[in-house]
C-alpha cells in the first residue's frame, strides 16, 4: 500500500496526464480504484491539501483531490460542474451553496478554527498598554473586543496610544485588517463578531439591528481602503512584513506557520475575547465528494494532519491540545474563555456585508 | 528573454536591459498564440520582465511555461472589466490587485488570487544628496522629502501614474502620507492635500511610460538627484541609497490570479505555478536576483534589504478616490507638458497614410491634460506651419477643437525635411519653462530635403544643456528609416516607436507616459 502511495504521489508531481495513465496500470495490478476528487476550498485550506503527507493519506483511501481556491462567498458565482465538492471556510455560505445545488441532509463539518488577531509584538505591548489587550505568554494573548470596538469608533490613532511612539510602523488609525466581506468568509465574520459585541452581547436579527450596526461596520471596513479577497493573501503580506500592524486571519494559518517555523520570532496571537470560529463545512456535490468528506471527519490519519496544520477536529479537543503543547508560547490549547459570538443568518450577514462595504455609496 | 508577444510596441533594444518594461495596450486585432497544454498565457505588468530566470525554473519544476504579455496595471484592469482577457489569456499577474478590487466587473473575473512576493514604493536618492542633505535613510519621512524639494535641494523622476503600477503606487503613497490621512484616501483628503502635492510634484523632472527608460533618462541627464520606484527596481541601481520613508509605503504583493474564463485544467496549471513560485527554493531565487521580498516565513530577505518594519498606507477603497487622484495628478499636480509633434506631411502621406495621421491625432485629443500645450507642425520641404494651441483648464474643449479643426486641415504635399524640421521644432520650445518638453516625430520616408543628419548632430551638439534635456520620440511609420529614427532617438535621449508593428494610434497612444 505504501509503495502504491509512493507511485501515485511521485507521478502527481511530474503532471495530470501522465498520473492517470500511471495510476490506471497500478489499478490493474491492485485492483484499487484511485477516485479523483476535484473541489474548490477557501484559501486558507490550500496548503492542507497540496501538504504531501496529506496527499499520502487521501491516496491511502483510494483519493486523489484537485483542489482550487475561491474566497467563501465568491463560490455562489462559481460553475461547480464537473466538481465533486465546495468546501467553503463556513456553515453560512455552504448553506447557501448547499440550496443552490439542491444537496440534501446534513453537511460534515470535519475541523473549525477560530478567528484570531496576528500582531508584532511592539503592536501588542502597545495595545496591552492601553488596556485594548491583555498578554497571557510571550506571544500570546486576548484582545478585548469592546474596548478596540470604542476606539474604532473613537477614530483612535496609533499615535494617541501609550508607548506607540517607540515603533515608527505604529502610526495611523488603529484598526484590523481583514478580507473584504462579501467575498470572503473571515472578512463576513468579522462584522458578525463585531455587530454581536457592539450589540451587547445579541446577535443582529431585525432590520432596525442592521441599520443600527451598520455605521460602526462601516467604519471598521472603509478605514481599510482596498481589501484582499482571501485570508491565505493577507497573512502572507504580514509575514512579508507589509500590511497593517493587525490583521485578522484563522488560528489554523498560525499554526501551519509555526509548523514551518517554530521560532515566530516576535509574532503575537491574540484571541479576541468575543470571536466567531469558522466550521469549515463541505457541500458534497457527488458521491465520492461525499465520501471524501467522510474520511476527512473520520480518518485518524488525516484528523492528526488537520491538526497538525492548525485545524481544530470536531468532537474531540485534546488531538489539537496534545499537539499545540509544544507551541502554547503561541496558541491555546483549549479555547476556554473565548466567547463565541453566533452568526446571523446568511442573509443577515449578506446585508451588513453590503453596507459595510457602501455598495453603491461611493 | 522570452519572446514577446507580437504587435508590442517595444523596441527590442530596450528588453536588454534588466529594468525593461513596456506599457503598449497589445492590439484589438492581435491574435496571441492559441492556448496550449503546459503554456500559460499571462497578462503581466510590465515590473516583471525580471522574473525570466526564475519563470525558467518553475518550467523546470512544473513543465509549464509561463508566456507573459507585458501591459500596465490600469489597461489590464480594462481588459479584465471589458471582457477582453477571455479565452486569449489564462491567468493574470499584475504588481497589485488593489485597483483591480476597485472595479467589480474586473474582479469577477479573478478566481484566485494569491501573492508572490513583495516590494514597497522607496525613494532612492545618490548617495552624495543624502550627504549633502545631512538624511540617516532610516530616518528619513514624506515630509522630509517635501520639505527638500521645496527647498529645492531635490529633484526626482517617477513613473506615469496612468500607464505604470510603480507610478500609481508612488502616487498614493505620497498623496497619502503628505495628506496626513490617518486611514484611507478620501476625496476630501486629495482635495486638502492639494496645494502640498501641488509643490512636491514641481520637483518632478522626468516621467516615464516605464520603469525601463526611466532608468536610461535618469543616468544621460546626471542632474536629477533621486527616482521613485519600487525598492526592487531601485535597488538595482549603483550609488543609489534607497530609502523607505518611515511614516509609510504602498506595497505590492504580486498576485498570481487565475481567470474564471479558464477550464479546470488552466487553474490547475496556474495552481501548481504558483506553488512552485512560492516553494522555498524559488522564493530564495527571487529575493536574490529580483530583490523583491519573500511571502514565506522560512525565506529571508536578501541581503541589503532592511527588515525594519514600515507602516503600510491603505490604498484608496473606492475606485472615485483612486480616478480622482490620477485625474488631479494629471491636469493640476504635475508640472504640464509642452510637445512639439513633427509631421511628415509630404507628397507621399497622401491617401491612406495621412487620413490615417489624422485619425490617431483627432484619438488623441480625448487624452490631452488641462494645461498642456501642443503645437503641431506639419512638414514637407519645409515646415509648413507652426500652430500652438493650450488646453485651457476653464475651458479645455475649445483648445482641443482647435487641434482637431487643424488635424483636418493637413494636406499631403512635397518632400521629406526630417532634421530641418526638428531644428525648428527645437528653436520654437527654446528653454528655461517649468515644463516637460518632449519632441514627437512621425514620418513615413527618409530625409530627402533640408540639413542632413550631421548638420542635425552638430546643431544638437551646440545646444545648451536645458535644450538638450528635450528628447525626441520618432515614430516609425510607412517607409521611414529604422536606422535614421533610432539615431535621432539615442542622440536625445528618446525612444523609438515602431507603428508598422502596431498601429499609429497605439505609437501616439504610448507616448503618452513620456510626455
Amino acid at each position: 500500500m505504501r509503495r502504491i502511495a509512493g507511485i501515485v504521489l511521485a507521478v502527481l508531481l511530474i503532471g495530470g496526464v501522465v498520473a492517470a495513465v500511471v495510476a490506471g496500470r497500478d489499478n490493474e495490478e491492485t485492483g484499487t480504484a484511485t477516485k479523483t476528487v476535484r473541489m474548490v476550498i477557501g484559501s486558507e485550506k490550500a496548503e492542507f491539501f497540496a501538504d504531501p503527507d496529506v496527499v499520502k493519506a487521501l491516496a491511502a483511501k483510494g483519493y486523489t483531490v484537485e483542489a482550487e481556491t475561491s474566497g467563501s462567498w465568491a463560490m455562489e458565482g462559481l460553475d461547480l460542474k464537473g466538481y465533486d465538492l465546495a468546501f467553503p471556510s463556513s456553515r453560512a455560505p455552504a448553506t447557501e451553496l448547499a440550496a443552490r445545488h439542491e444537496v440534501r441532509g446534513a453537511l460534515p463539518r470535519p475541523f473549525y478554527s477560530p478567528l484570531v488577531v496576528v500582531a508584532r509584538r511592539g503592536a501588542a505591548t502597545v495595545l496591552a498598554g492601553n488596556g485594548l489587550a491583555t498578554l497571557d505568554a510571550k506571544n500570546r494573548g486576548t484582545l478585548k473586543m469592546a474596548a478596540y470596538l470604542d476606539a474604532a469608533e473613537r477614530d483612535r490613532t496609533w499615535q494617541q496610544l501609550k508607548g506607540a511612539g517607540r515603533y515608527g510602523e505604529l502610526s495611523g488609525t488603529l484598526f484590523i485588517s481583514s478580507t473584504d466581506p462579501e467575498s470572503s468568509n473571515s472578512g463576513a465574520l468579522y462584522l458578525a463578531a463585531a455587530s454581536y459585541v457592539a450589540g451587547g452581547g445579541k446577535v443582529v436579527a431585525s432590520d432596525a439591528e442592521v441599520e443600527r450596526t451598520a455605521p460602526l461596520l462601516r467604519k471598521l471596513v472603509s478605514v481599510q481602503g482596498a481589501q484582499q479577497t482571501g485570508t491565505d493573501a493577507v497573512f502572507r503580506d504580514f509575514v512579508s512584513g507589509a500590511g497593517n500592524p493587525l490583521v485578522l486571519v484563522y488560528e489554523s494559518q498560525v499554526a501551519a506557520l509555526l509548523d514551518e517555523q517554530p521560532d515566530a520570532e516576535d509574532l503575537v496571537v491574540l484571541y479576541p475575547d468575543t470571536t466567531v470560529n469558522s466550521d469549515h463545512t463541505v457541500v458534497p456535490l457527488t458521491e465520492n465528494g461525499k465520501g471524501l468528506a467522510e474520511l476527512l471527519g473520520s480518518d485518524p490519519e488525516l484528523r492528526r494532519l488537520a491538526v497538525r496544520h492548525g485545524f481544530r477536529p470536531q468532537g474531540d479537543a485534546a488531538e489539537f491540545a496534545a499537539a499545540a503543547s509544544d507551541r502554547t508560547t503561541y496558541l491555546k490549547q483549549r479555547l476556554t474563555g473565548v466567547r463565541q459570538a453566533p452568526v446571523p443568518t446568511a442573509a443577515v450577514l449578506h446585508e451588513l456585508a453590503r453596507r459595510a462595504v457602501g455598495q453603491g455609496g461611493q | 528573454m522570452r519572446r514577446r508577444a507580437p504587435g508590442s510596441l517595444l523596441v527590442a533594444a530596450a528588453a536588454a536591459t534588466l529594468l525593461a518594461a513596456c506599457t503598449a495596450a497589445p492590439e484589438e486585432d492581435e491574435d496571441p498564440d492559441a492556448a496550449a497544454p503546459g503554456t500559460l498565457r499571462v497578462l503581466a505588468s510590465s515590473e516583471l520582465s525580471d522574473m525570466t530566470p526564475v519563470l525558467e525554473r518553475v518550467e523546470k519544476d512544473t513543465g509549464v511555461t509561463v508566456r507573459p504579455t507585458y501591459i500596465g496595471t490600469l489597461d489590464a484592469v480594462d481588459m479584465l472589466a471589458t471582457g477582453k482577457t477571455d479565452g486569449r489569456y489564462d491567468a493574470v499577474w499584475l504588481s497589485s490587485n488593489d485597483y483591480l478590487r476597485l472595479r467589480p466587473d474586473a474582479e469577477k473575473k479573478v478566481v484566485s488570487q494569491t501573492p508572490v512576493m513583495s516590494s514597497p514604493v522607496a525613494i532612492g536618492v545618490r548617495s552624495a544628496v543624502v550627504e549633502e542633505l545631512g538624511w540617516k535613510p532610516e530616518e528619513v519621512t514624506w515630509s522630509r522629502i517635501e520639505q527638500a524639494v521645496r527647498d529645492g535641494r531635490l529633484t526626482y523622476g517617477m513613473t506615469d501614474p496612468a500607464r505604470s503600477n510603480s507610478g500609481f503606487s508612488t502616487l498614493v503613497s505620497v498623496a497619502s502620507a503628505l495628506s496626513g490621512a490617518q486611514s484611507a484616501l478620501t476625496d476630501a483628503d486629495v482635495t486638502k492635500a492639494a496645494p502640498r502635492l501641488k509643490e512636491f510634484f514641481k520637483g518632478q523632472k522626468l516621467t516615464s511610460g516605464s520603469s525601463g527608460w526611466l532608468a536610461g533618462a535618469y543616468n544621460r541627464r546626471g542632474d536629477v538627484d533621486a527616482l521613485l520606484n519600487y525598492e526592487s527596481v531601485l535597488k538595482g541601481f549603483e550609488g543609489l541609497t534607497v530609502i523607505r520613508p518611515k511614516d509609510g509605503v504602498v506595497t505590492a504583493d504580486y498576485p498570481l490570479s487565475s481567470l474564471a474564463s479558464t477550464d479546470a485544467a488552466t487553474r490547475e496549471d496556474v495552481r501548481r505555478v504558483t506553488e512552485a513560485l512560492r516553494s522555498d527554493a524559488v522564493q530564495r531565487l527571487i529575493t536574490d536576483r529580483t530583490l523583491r521580498r519573500p511571502v514565506v516565513a522560512s525565506v529571508p530577505p536578501a541581503a541589503g534589504l532592511d527588515t525594519g518594519r514600515r507602516r503600510e498606507l491603505p490604498f484608496p477603497g473606492s475606485r472615485s478616490v483612486a480616478d480622482g487622484l490620477l485625474d488631479s495628478y494629471e491636469n493640476e499636480l504635475r508640472r504640464p507638458s509642452r510637445t512639439v509633434y513633427v509631421l511628415d506631411t509630404s507628397g507621399s502621406m497622401e491617401g491612406g497614410r495621412l487620413s490615417r495621421l489624422k485619425s490617431a491625432l483627432t484619438g488623441l485629443t480625448g487624452d490631452f491634460r488641462d494645461r498642456e500645450e501642443v503645437t503641431l507642425m506639419p512638414f514637407g520641404s519645409d515646415v509648413k506651419s507652426v500652430r500652438t494651441h493650450v488646453v485651457d483648464p476653464a475651458d479645455p474643449r475649445s483648445g482641443l477643437e482647435a487641434i482637431r479643426k487643424d488635424t483636418e486641415a493637413l494636406t499631403a504635399e512635397g518632400d521629406t525635411a526630417i532634421y530641418t524640421s526638428l531644428e525648428k521644432a527645437y528653436g520654437h520650445l527654446g528653454a528655461g519653462r517649468d515644463t516637460f518638453t518632449s519632441i514627437v516625430l512621425m514620418t513615413d520616408g527618409e530625409n530627402t530635403a533640408g540639413a542632413e543628419a550631421e548638420d542635425f548632430d552638430a546643431f544638437y551638439a551646440g545646444l545648451d544643456r536645458d535644450r538638450r534635456a528635450t528628447p525626441v520620440f520618432p515614430i516609425l511609420f510607412g517607409d521611414s528609416d529604422r536606422a535614421e529614427l533610432e539615431h535621432i532617438a539615442d542622440l536625445t535621449g528618446g525612444r523609438l516607436f515602431d507603428a508598422r508593428q502596431g498601429s499609429l494610434d497605439g505609437a501616439f497612444e504610448e507616448i503618452r507616459g513620456y510626455q
